[in-house]
C-alpha cells in the first residue's frame, strides 16, 4: 500500500512539475475558462430569463452541463495524449519494464491526469458562481457522491481510449465521437426531453447524461442523497460494469501489442 | 545457477500492410528476428552480443525485458517464466537502450530518476543515496538538476543508463551503451560495469564495439540473421583486432576497414 501510494506520488509530482513548467499553460486554460463562460452568460442573457430547462436557470444548467462535459473530455484527453508522448519517446516501453504491473500504472497515470480536470473542474464552476453571478444550492455529499461515481466512468472511457491508441493507434477515434457526439446526446446544452423520442431514449444509454443531470441535480437543486439515489445507482451501475471491461481491454491490448512489438508504434 | 535462460526461442514480426495498400507499396509477410535461439547466463556472467543490424540483438534484450513476447519457445529470468511472470522478471531486470528519448523532458535528471526509482520500488529512504551513486558512476552530477530537454544525445545516454542502474538489478541488459559517449565516460563506464559483475550482476551487452566486448565481456554471444552462430568465451588476452577477424570471417560480412587499406 505504501509503495502504491508513493507511486501515485510519483506521478502526481511528475504531472504537476510538467504542468507548471509549460509556464504558459495554465493561463491559457484560465483565459479560455473565462472566455467560455462569458460566450455561455451573454448567450443566456440574449436568450431571457423566460427559458429555465428543468426547472432551473439557463446560466447554471450550462455552466454544469458544460463543466462536466469537459472534465470527461479533458481528462480522457489527458490521458490520451500521456499515452501518446509515451509512445512517441519510448517512454511508454521504458514504463512497462519497471516493477509496477501495467493495470496499476494506468489507474495511476489515470488518477494523475484526471486530477488535473478536477481542478480545471473546480475553477470552471468557481468562477462561474464568483464572477458570473450563477446561483446554486449544493447538497455538498450528492455533488461528493457524483462526482466520485463520473469519476469511475470517465476512468473507464479514458483506459478505452489509451486501450484504442495501444491498439490500433487510434485511440482519438473515441474522443472525437466523444466530442462531436455525445455532447450533442447527454444534454450538455439543453434538456434531452427536447430530443426526439429515439434519440431521447439513446441518451439514456450514454452515462455522461446521468453525470450531467446528477451534478445538475445535487448543485443547482441540492437533492439529497436519498432523492438522487436511483440516478447514483445508474452511474455505480455504469462505473461497475465499464471500468472492468476497459481494463480486461487494456490488458488484451498490450500482451497482443507485446506479442506484435507495437508497444511504440503511433 | 543460470540466471538468464533462453530455450529454442523464435519471435518473428508480422507486416500486414493497410487496407488501402495498392495506394503504397507496403510489404506484405513477416520478419523472422530470432529462429530456436538458444544459450543461458549465469550470475557475475558479462556477454556481448554482436551482430549485424537487424541480427536480433535487440529483439532478444526486449524478450528478456518482457516488452516483447516470444512466439515459441522460453525465456526465463532468475526462474521466473517471462511469459507467464512478467512481474517477478521486471523486478530483476534494469535495461538500458541506445539512442535514448525515453524521458520527462520538463523533469530535471534527478527527478526522472526518482520517478523510475518509485515505479521500481526503490525505498524512499534509499533513493535519494542510489541517485546520487548513479549520477556519480554515470558523470552526470553537475547536470542533475537540468531539465533534460536540455539534454545532449550523450548526456541522454548516461541518464538512460544511471536509470538502469539505479534499481540495483541482478541482471543489466545494455543495447549499444556507449554509441553516444566520450572516451572518458566509456572508460568509466567500463569499470562500473565491471563492478556490478563482481557483484554478482549478470551483464547482457549488445553493442558493434569490439574494443567494448574485448574489454568487459566473459563471454560472446553472435547472432546473425537471427540465429545463434558463435557461443563462446572471450580470452583475457584476446585483441578488439583479433575479435574483428573473427566476427568478419563468422558472417561472411565484408570488412570496410581492410577494404579500404
Amino acid at each position: 500500500m505504501s509503495s502504491t501510494l508513493d507511486k501515485l506520488y510519483a506521478i502526481l509530482r511528475r504531472d504537476l512539475l510538467t504542468a507548471v513548467r509549460h509556464r504558459s499553460g495554465f493561463i491559457v486554460t484560465l483565459v479560455g475558462v473565462f472566455t467560455e463562460l462569458a460566450a455561455f452568460y451573454f448567450l443566456s442573457r440574449a436568450i431571457g430569463p423566460g427559458f429555465r430547462p428543468d426547472g432551473v436557470e439557463y446560466f447554471p444548467f450550462l455552466l454544469v452541463g458544460t463543466g462536466v462535459y469537459t472534465f470527461f473530455l479533458m481528462s480522457a484527453q489527458a490521458f490520451l495524449r500521456a499515452v501518446q508522448e509515451a509512445q512517441q519517446t519510448g517512454t511508454l516501453e521504458v514504463l512497462l519494464t519497471t516493477s509496477t504491473a501495467p493495470a496499476e500504472l494506468v489507474i495511476l497515470s489515470s488518477i494523475s491526469a484526471f486530477s488535473g480536470s478536477l481542478v480545471n473542474l473546480l475553477i470552471y464552476l468557481f468562477a462561474g458562481v464568483a464572477v458570473f453571478r450563477a446561483s446554486i444550492h449544493a447538497n455538498l455529499f450528492s455533488c461528493a457522491a457524483v462526482l466520485i461515481l463520473s469519476l469511475a466512468i470517465a476512468l473507464a472511457l479514458g483506459i478505452a481510449a489509451a486501450t484504442l491508441q495501444v491498439a490500433f493507434q487510434k485511440g482519438s477515434a473515441l474522443l472525437w465521437l466523444l466530442g462531436s457526439g455525445l455532447w450533442f446526446l447527454s444534454g450538455t446544452m439543453f434538456p434531452i426531453h427536447s430530443l426526439p423520442r429515439p434519440l431521447e431514449l439513446l441518451s439514456r444509454a450514454v452515462p455522461l447524461t446521468y453525470a450531467i443531470d446528477g451534478m445538475r441535480r445535487a448543485l443547482l437543486e441540492g437533492q439529497s442523497l436519498t432523492a438522487m439515489a436511483p440516478t447514483l445507482a445508474v452511474l455505480a451501475g455504469f462505473g461497475v460494469v465499464l471500468l472492468p471491461l476497459a481494463l480486461a481491454g487494456l490488458s488484451l491490448s498490450l500482451r497482443r501489442a507485446r506479442r506484435d512489438g507495437t508497444l511504440s508504434f503511433y | 545457477m543460470e540466471r538468464i535462460v533462453f530455450e529454442s526461442v523464435r519471435k518473428a514480426f508480422r507486416h500486414r500492410p493497410a487496407l488501402f495498400n495498392w495506394l503504397g507499396r507496403e510489404q506484405r509477410g513477416e520478419t523472422v528476428a530470432l529462429k530456436d535461439v538458444s544459450f543461458s547466463a549465469a550470475s557475475a556472467e558479462i556477454l556481448a552480443l554482436l551482430g549485424p543490424n537487424g541480427s536480433g540483438k535487440t529483439t532478444a534484450l526486449k524478450l528478456i525485458s518482457t516488452t516483447l513476447l516470444p512466439d515459441a519457445g522460453a525465456v526465463r529470468v532468475g526462474g521466473s517464466d517471462a511469459r507467464h511472470e512478467a512481474g517477478k522478471v521486471r523486478r530483476q531486470v534494469g535495461i538500458a537502450v541506445a539512442a535514448e528519448r525515453s524521458f520527462f523532458p520538463r523533469l530535471s535528471a534527478r527527478e526522472n530518476l526518482d520517478f523510475f526509482a518509485a515505479l521500481d520500488e526503490v525505498s524512499r529512504s534509499e533513493r535519494a543515496q542510489r541517485i546520487q551513486e548513479v549520477l556519480r558512476d554515470t558523470g552526470l552530477e553537475e547536470q542533475a538538476d537540468i531539465l533534460v530537454m536540455k539534454f545532449s544525445s550523450g548526456m541522454y545516454q548516461r541518464l538512460g543508463i544511471a536509470r538502469a542502474l539505479v534499481k540495483r538489478p541482478s541482471v543489466l541488459l545494455l543495447d549499444e551503451p556507449t554509441r553516444s559517449l566520450d572516451a572518458g565516460t566509456t572508460a568509466r563506464f567500463w569499470t562500473t560495469i565491471r563492478a556490478l559483475a563482481r557483484q554478482q550482476t549478470t551483464v547482457l551487452l549488445a553493442t558493434h564495439n569490439f574494443a567494448e566486448a574485448t574489454a568487459v565481456a566473459d563471454r560472446l554471444l553472435l547472432l546473425h540473421r537471427g540465429e545463434l552462430l558463435v557461443d563462446r568465451s572471450i580470452g583475457d588476452s584476446e585483441s578488439a583486432e583479433a575479435l574483428r577477424a573473427f566476427y568478419f570471417r563468422m558472417t561472411g560480412e565484408i570488412d570496410e576497414a581492410i577494404c579500404n587499406l
